[in-house]
Formats: C-alpha cells, sequence, structure tokens
C-alpha cells in the first residue's frame, strides 16, 4: 500500500501532494511493473478527496506514462527505467538547490560546500 | 445554457427589510461540481443556498437548472430544516420513498449507525438526524446536493460516513455539491471550488488548485509599497503581516519581497479579515 502524507495545513495543491507520494513509491522501487493502484472510488474514500482530484492523478500519471489505465481493469504501474532515473535525478536536484540556497545564505563559500559533501559521502 | 451547466443565477436580489442579503448575484454550476460557499456570518451564504433549493423566492432575478434537472433530484440538508418529527424513521422513509418514487431505498448508512426504524425522528440527535436525513436523499440520487452547515456541528466518526457518501455520490451520480461551511478543515478535501461570499455578493471565486497562486503572504517589519495589492494586513509588536491578492507572477521580479505560498485555511481567514477590517474604516 502506498503511503499518503496528505497535508491539508499545507500551499501544495492536494492533488500534486497524491500525485508525489505514487510518483516516490515508483521511484524507490515499492511499487513495480504492473502493480495494481487502488480504484479512484477507493483511494478517494480512503483519502476523503473529491473523486474527481483522484481521476486527475491517475490521468496526469497516464499523460506522463507512469501508469497504464485499462477499461474494466483499473490502472496498473508502468515502470520506464530511463524516466525513473531522471525523476531521482531532479528530485535530488531540486533538495540540493534548497540545500544550496540555504547554505550561501549561512555564507558558506563553493570551497567549504565541497568539502562539506565530500566528507559525508566520505564518512557513509 | 452551456450544456454542462446545472445552475444558472442571474442578477439575484433578496432584501429583508432593508437590509439587503443578495446583492445582484450572477455565477453558474457545472455538472458534478463541488462546491464550498464559505464567508462571515451574514454575509448570505444561507440564504442563497435557501434560494437554489427553492425555499425561499428571491425578490428579483432569475434561477435556472439544467434541462433534465426534475425538482426531484435536488436535495437540501440542514439543520434548521424539519423533518416530519413525530413519524417513526421507517414512516419517514416510507413517505419520502413515496412522494420522490424511490424504488430502492439505500439503508447502509441508517444501519451503519444501527439506528432502530422505529424510532420518532424527533428523538434523533443531531448527527444521526444527518446521516438520516443524508439517507433520503441519497436515495433520490440528486443531481444537485446542498448541504447548509452540518459537516462541522456532526462528530467524527458520523462526519467520516458523512464524507464517503458523498464521494459515493460524486463517483457513482456525478451529483453537484453546493456546501455551506464556517470550518472547512473538515470538508477540505471534497470542495474543487470555493467561493467566499461577503454582503449578497461573491468577493472569491476560484478553483482550489489555482487559489495558491493567487494569493500569497510577505511578513516584514515595514511598510510596503502602495500599488501591491493588499487583502489584509495583520500587525503586531514584532512583525507585519500582508496578504496579497491578486498576486501577479512579475511581482517576483518587480519586489525584493519573499512571496510566500499560504494554505487554504489561512486564506479563508484572511478574507474574512479582510471584509472585518474593511468595515472598521
Amino acid at each position: 500500500m502506498i503511503k499518503f502524507n496528505i497535508n491539508e495545513a499545507s500551499p501544495v495543491p492536494l492533488y500534486q501532494q497524491v500525485k508525489q507520494a505514487i510518483l516516490l513509491d515508483i521511484v524507490s522501487e515499492k511499487l513495480n511493473e504492473g502493480d495494481q493502484l487502488p480504484s479512484i472510488r477507493a483511494l478517494a474514500k480512503i483519502l476523503k478527496l473529491n473523486p474527481n482530484t483522484v481521476a486527475k492523478v491517475y490521468y496526469t500519471l497516464e499523460e506522463e506514462g507512469f501508469i497504464e489505465g485499462k477499461r474494466g481493469s483499473g490502472y496498473r504501474v508502468k515502470v520506464l527505467k530511463s524516466r525513473i532515473d531522471k525523476l531521482k535525478i531532479s528530485i535530488i536536484e531540486a533538495e540540493l538547490k534548497d540545500f544550496l540556497e540555504k547554505a550561501s545564505c549561512l555564507g558558506l563559500k563553493k570551497k567549504d560546500i565541497n568539502e562539506l559533501i565530500g566528507r559525508l559521502l566520505n564518512d557513509k | 445554457m452551456i450544456n454542462n451547466e446545472i445552475i444558472k443565477v442571474k442578477n439575484l436580489n433578496i432584501n429583508f427589510n432593508k437590509h439587503i442579503a443578495i446583492d445582484n448575484l450572477s455565477i453558474s454550476f457545472n455538472k458534478g461540481e463541488t462546491v464550498l460557499i464559505t464567508g462571515r456570518n451574514g454575509s448570505g451564504k444561507t440564504t442563497f443556498l435557501k434560494c437554489l433549493g427553492g425555499v425561499l423566492f428571491p425578490d428579483s432575478g432569475l434561477i435556472q437548472f439544467g434541462n433534465k434537472v426534475s425538482k426531484k433530484k435536488i436535495g437540501i440538508i440542514s439543520d434548521k430544516m424539519s423533518l416530519l418529527e413525530d413519524y417513526t424513521l421507517e414512516q419517514g422513509i416510507a413517505f419520502h420513498s413515496e412522494i420522490f418514487g424511490i424504488n430502492k431505498f439505500n439503508f447502509s448508512l441508517i444501519n451503519q449507525l444501527n439506528l432502530k426504524y422505529e424510532r420518532k425522528i424527533k428523538t434523533l440527535s443531531a448527527g444521526e438526524r444527518a446521516i438520516y436525513h443524508l439517507s433520503l436523499i441519497i436515495s433520490q440520487k440528486p443531481e444537485l446536493l446542498l448541504i447548509d452547515e452540518i459537516i462541522h456541528m456532526i462528530d467524527a466518526y458520523i462526519r467520516e460516513l458523512f464524507l464517503e457518501a458523498l464521494i459515493e455520490l460524486i463517483n457513482d451520480v456525478n451529483t453537484t455539491i453546493i456546501m455551506v461551511n464556517h470550518t472547512f478543515s473538515e470538508t477540505g478535501r471534497i470542495p474543487e471550488r470555493i467561493l467566499i461570499m461577503e454582503q449578497g455578493r461573491f468577493i472569491l471565486d476560484e478553483k482550489r488548485e489555482n487559489l495558491n497562486k493567487k494569493i500569497k503572504k510577505i511578513i516584514t517589519n515595514k511598510e510596503i509599497e502602495e500599488d501591491i495589492p493588499v487583502l489584509f494586513k495583520k500587525e503586531s509588536s514584532i512583525q507585519k503581516e500582508f496578504y496579497i491578492y491578486p498576486f501577479k507572477e512579475e511581482f517576483n521580479s518587480k519586489y525584493k519581497y519573499d512571496f510566500q505560498d499560504i494554505s487554504l485555511t489561512e486564506i479563508i481567514k484572511s478574507f474574512i479579515g479582510g471584509c472585518y477590517a474593511k468595515e472598521r474604516v
């Protein structure tokens, strides 16, 4: 079962939160090729979401090629290796941008950041 | 009327003595839309809903329903609405089924609450009553459902049943739902379109997913430029909060402020706060 962390108090629109939760599970391979997604009605009831919102998430994911809908049998995960690798990079890139912004706010220089990342990588 | 429209309201006016309750209001709603109407007390929300439901007759204006919407397919739920109080639940169901031509009554909600069918309607609690009333209306398979300030007054368990029933309705019948509520955190995930009412008009009509692009917040300790449209300002000894509406993308490059995204709760609070502030001036 996908872990949904839907937060009403967040300014991020609900459909984006739901979409991201599903994408994250696909990227981290908790959801694999052919896995069945819950039906629109079931997911709407669990999350107390408007079924139209859930439908919109599924349609966009289908358009982007991450899932596939078949009449009568619901939606299944479709994994495209190259897309997923790209997605992994873009998720981390967004996080890194945040991190770099904070670092520059704190007055860290390029050299400091390089050192810091190097040290953390070595520790691992 | 455009095909997808289920209700079209044109130049609606309602006065109570000299008080203007609805002020030349025009708006339309589409099939399958879920709408939340909010606003401060006395802004005209309930009056508007009553008008849509045919409970109140307007002084002037037009309310037009989509061509296939019969009166039997419009449901209205309100805590103030009287049911046939001395009837038992069973008698009420029989009566309602006959009037509205219901062949197959949907007992699932009543059974989930374990309500006894021989109880009289007047002995039900507010929440039980809401569920009973909803059962009557769900069985009609309504095209349009109007809900007046019910959801915030029922307990958490019954509310969940109530919301799940609404989700089923949207899914199965594509019912248009228009609800009036003060606290929307409980209804928060269902409405797709948000309307805020003030003095008998709508001061905000926006798709929920677009709201965070249209309204932003600045926190600062100085005054801000006059050409930034301020909806509401909140001042304390340590900071000033400015709620900006309508926000434009170009503000980001024009001004140096950190325009923050805010939640729906805060958006509605700032609109209503803005109404009170205007009155004080």
